[in-house]
């Protein structure tokens, strides 16, 4: 019996009237210039985020969220169900390529200037995305309950602290009282799970509709010159490169996964002093040294007040960079450029520098 | 050799390798997911207990002793000799209690009744009691699935 | 031009990332083959108590009775291994499936990828400009 595929999709069309978005996926342009690779790192979040949940699903059919249990149904993830190590450390190197390649596409959008007029919005949602990436890094981090990541997350749970007024209240939210217990533990499980797949999801649909009715953007140059960009369709034309791109990352991922799959430490002992070299994943390193070079006390305040407030500054002013740089042209623009150079450098020096 | 007018194009002969290789990658991940999501499930071959604490045991009584996630029962005989069951009910998988009173094993689920040798007398189960092997060497007590034999 | 960008994006990630990566977190050994039972005795050569992380379809590891809760800690952090031979072949074999795949899915997706600019640069679904003068289907790559 031959199915009838044009009959099968129009029903759906009679009632779901889908055609409107298929006929834009046609209709969309994908601008070809120089720094048109650069967006092929937007999809390669969404391959790795879809990643993420697979896997995540997957250990968290057996995953015990409970000071006793942790650890030790990681333990039998790794060893009693099969190819279990395999899982994790899909997961586990799919978030550190998650938030590098969000770091990436972040730089990618600074160093074009894609985030002026009129995608301001666009550059919000997606430094709130940014945020909330590298919290679902933070939270999960915890879940293995070593002594690592329990230490890390004393200290990453600490910082809000320095806060005057309501960091108090913070660190208690977070943790679920004053110290990192079981319950900060169920807690971190109960943001990674379920309330941050929420909240990413919400903004993550703002930020695709932002950047389908925006258009892509084009370089300034270009832009300035009011040159026509040649462009190309995204469907088929850029979705099948992106396949190509999407069928390699995915070998890089499992070759990766399968050659450095992380090991499980002993579970954390509550009681025990911190062990040395406690750090917290990659992306928090360079964080981490600012607050570590900063001494004690700062005159009426702690060093840590200092740093505190200072990376809340940088943070908010590059959340409203599209307003800052409000003259991408000028030379005001071309030293925002710089300063993205200035940003990165600073965090690879200061992440390396936490290592030594 | 070149056919002017064709159904079945180069076009769609490619497009069809692709697609289906496409679709074979895609299966070849379904496997493993598989294997993880159902994890294989194996109940002990043999199962070894401390003979102390069953040494005790009165004729005619009756003690639980674990099987795997499952509660075994054993009994003792009259002549001194153990008798086991996987204390499973043979209807829908509830545990089973014995009876004293009645000399039967009971199944609070949906009444069912097996009597001192584990056969069905009363209710929808509708097969005895599955037996185990026990067997007493030494200090152990081992309970084996039938047709287990003692490893070394 | 864009086959440097692609190579160089690779190199970029995995040369760079995964080192810093492997060195900034607790990177395990590449998997070796171990048996279950080799696992058992290696942590049961731990003169400390050690934690059963397995099942026993095999000889039976010491059951525990339910009424003793007794203090099992484990002492050697549990590194990743493959269950047996038929695990880790298993995995080569998938693995060089998958990039055995890739490049010939990556082929084939070239060969569509030019083909689609070719059409495109053509204008062969905008009858004003195209050079064909027949109705156009739906905007469909294959037929």
């Amino acid at each position: 019996m031959k199915i009838d595929m044009k009959k099968f999709a129009a029903w759906f069309d009679d009632r779901l009237a889908l055609t409107p978005i298929f006929k834009y996926m046609t209709k969309k342009e994908v601008p070809q210039h120089e720094h048109s690779f650069w967006y092929y790192t937007g999809s390669s979040i969404l391959l790795f985020l879809f990643i993420q949940i697979i896997t995540g699903i997957m250990l968290a059919l057996y995953y015990k969220p409970t000071l006793e249990g942790a650890t030790d149904s990681i333990g039998r993830i790794m060893t009693e169900i099969p190819l279990g190590w395999l899982v994790r450390s899909v997961h586990s190197w799919s978030s550190t390529f998650l938030i590098a390649i969000v770091m990436i596409h972040l730089l990618a959008i600074w160093f074009t200037k894609s985030y002026r007029k009129p995608r301001e919005a666009t550059w919000m949602t997606g430094m709130m995305l940014l945020v909330v990436s590298m919290v679902f890094g933070f939270t999960g981090y915890l879940l293995p309950w070593d002594d690592l990541s329990l230490s890390a997350t004393k200290v990453g749970t600490n910082i809000p602290m320095a806060i005057p007024v309501v960091g108090k209240w913070v660190t208690q939210f977070l943790r679920g009282g004053g110290d990192v217990t079981g319950d900060t533990l169920t807690r971190f499980y109960l943001f990674h799970v379920c309330i941050l797949p929420l909240v990413i999801f919400a903004i993550l649909a703002v930020h695709i509709l932002l950047v389908q009715k925006e258009g892509m953007s084009v370089p300034l140059k270009d832009e300035i010159a009011k040159k026509k960009v040649p462009a190309l369709p995204f469907w088929p034309n850029f979705i099948l490169r992106e396949v190509v791109i999407w069928l390699v990352l995915l070998g890089i991922l499992l070759t990766i996964s399968l050659m450095f799959a992380p090991s499980l430490e002993l579970t954390a002992d509550l009681m025990a002093p911190a062990p040395e070299g406690v750090k917290p994943e990659w992306y928090f390193l360079f964080l981490f040294q600012t607050l570590k070079i900063f001494p004690a006390n700062m005159g009426p305040v702690t060093g840590e007040f200092v740093a505190v407030v200072l990376i809340l500054i940088a943070v908010v002013a590059i959340f409203f960079l599209p307003f800052i740089d409000n003259k991408p042209e000028g030379k005001k623009g071309k030293i925002i450029q710089y300063l993205g150079v200035v940003g990165l450098i600073y965090a690879i020096v200061f992440s390396i520098w936490s290592l030594l | 050799m070149r056919i002017d007018n064709a159904y079945f194009t180069r076009r769609k002969f490619l497009n069809s390798i692709l697609g289906g290789w496409l679709g074979a990658v895609a299966a070849s991940f379904i496997s493993p997911i598989v294997k993880f999501v159902w994890p294989p499930y194996k109940e002990p071959d043999e199962v070894k207990l401390v003979f102390a604490d069953y040494s005790g045991m009165q004729p005619g009584e009756v003690k639980n002793f674990p099987w795997g996630s499952k509660p075994g029962l054993l009994k003792r005989a009259p002549d001194g000799s153990f008798i086991a069951w996987v204390g499973v009910c043979t209807h829908l998988d509830c545990n089973v209690s014995w009876v004293a009173a009645k000399q039967q094993f009971f199944c609070a689920c949906h009444d069912g009744w097996y009597d001192e040798n584990g056969t069905n007398v009363s209710g929808p189960p509708p097969k005895p009691l599955r037996r185990l092997e026990p067997s007493v060497e030494g200090e152990d007590l081992f309970v084996r699935k039938p047709g287990v034999g003692a490893k070394t | 031009m864009r086959k440097i960008r692609v190579l160089y994006l690779l190199v970029m990630v995995s040369v760079v990332l995964a080192p810093l990566a492997a060195v900034a977190r607790q990177s395990g050994v590449p998997p070796t083959v171990k048996d279950k039972a080799q696992i058992e005795a290696a942590v049961a050569a731990q003169a400390a108590p050690t934690q059963q992380a397995k099942p026993a379809p095999a000889p039976p590891a010491a059951k525990k009775p339910a009424a003793k809760k007794a203090e099992v800690k484990r002492t050697e952090p549990i590194v990743p291994a493959y269950s047996g031979i038929r695990e880790k072949t298993a995995v080569i074999v998938f693995y060089v499936w998958l990039w055995f795949s890739i490049a010939v899915l990556i082929y084939f997706l070239r060969l569509w990828i030019k083909e689609a600019d070719r059409v495109y640069k053509a204008k062969y679904y905008e009858p004003e400009e195209s050079p064909r003068k027949d109705n156009p289907m739906d905007p469909v790559l294959g037929d």
